[in-house]
């Protein structure tokens, strides 16, 4: 697993409601958290 | 999650969902638990390729670890933590998390934009059986415009039929009529909503 203090691997990924969402377009503007999970139709 | 989106907004926090499933796959899941607004990522071709990156692709299974991974707008990981494929999160202590991450490294963000709302709007026109009217569908309930839009279904009621006829010149659907005007691409159809809807930057 990533380790706290290195600086995040980029990521460009559709979503559900078909934008394209990228951690650029929040560098400076907001925290991002990343919910990992293992597969649709499971708990969050 | 979806309910406590007020706190993570008030901490500058975006919320990213991801997983290796695609977005059809999560548009249908994120219906079926009453609307999720936030994005759904899918890391799904190459498949587990930015899990991997974070180091969170359990390759054996194909699958997604259940981890979470904060990261300051400044681009630095400031919380990674994993609860285990059949483990839960926990999301007061994230939200608590993400208040303490905010006030130290938060100085000087914008607040998140309010969404402008969908305005004046006649009805949301679908098919039965129309993989293209469902998109349009999902959209509008992953965006809880459930009480703002109204649904006509024409396959099942002819007089919606007949008002989507009369409104838009066509009997095709699915079709949004936004003040006399008709979007009748589904993919436009979401955008439109998607714009209306949220406080995505």
């Amino acid at each position: 697993m990533i380790s706290v203090g290195q600086q995040a691997p980029g990521l460009e990924l559709p979503d559900h409601l078909d934008r394209i969402v990228s951690l650029d377009q929040f560098a400076g503007k907001r925290h991002v958290m990343l919910l990992f999970y293992p597969l649709d139709f499971t708990p969050t | 999650m979806e309910q406590l989106l007020p706190r993570f907004r008030a901490a500058h926090t975006q919320v990213l969902g991801i997983s290796v499933d695609s977005i059809f796959c999560h548009a249908n899941w994120a219906q079926s638990l009453g609307g999720i607004s936030f994005p759904l990522l899918a890391d799904f071709h190459p498949k587990g390729s930015v899990a991997n990156s974070y180091g969170l692709y359990l390759d054996d299974e194909g699958i997604t670890d259940r981890a979470t991974v904060i990261i300051d707008a400044g681009g630095t990981v400031r919380h990674a933590s994993s609860v285990t494929p059949a483990g839960r999160r926990n999301i007061e202590e994230l939200a608590e998390l993400c208040d303490s991450i905010d006030t130290e490294h938060g100085a000087g963000l914008p607040d998140f934009p309010v969404p402008e709302g969908i305005g004046k709007v006649h009805a949301l026109f679908v098919k039965s059986n129309c993989g293209f009217s469902r998109k349009a569908m999902l959209a509008r309930e992953n965006l809880h415009l459930q009480n703002e839009l109204p649904l006509k279904n024409v396959t099942e009621d002819p007089k919606a039929r007949e008002d989507l006829v009369r409104l838009s010149g066509k009997d095709q659907a699915p079709c949004l009529m936004i003040e006399g005007n008709p979007i009748q691409e589904s993919d436009e159809i979401v955008r439109y909503l998607v714009n209306c809807a949220t406080d995505l930057g």
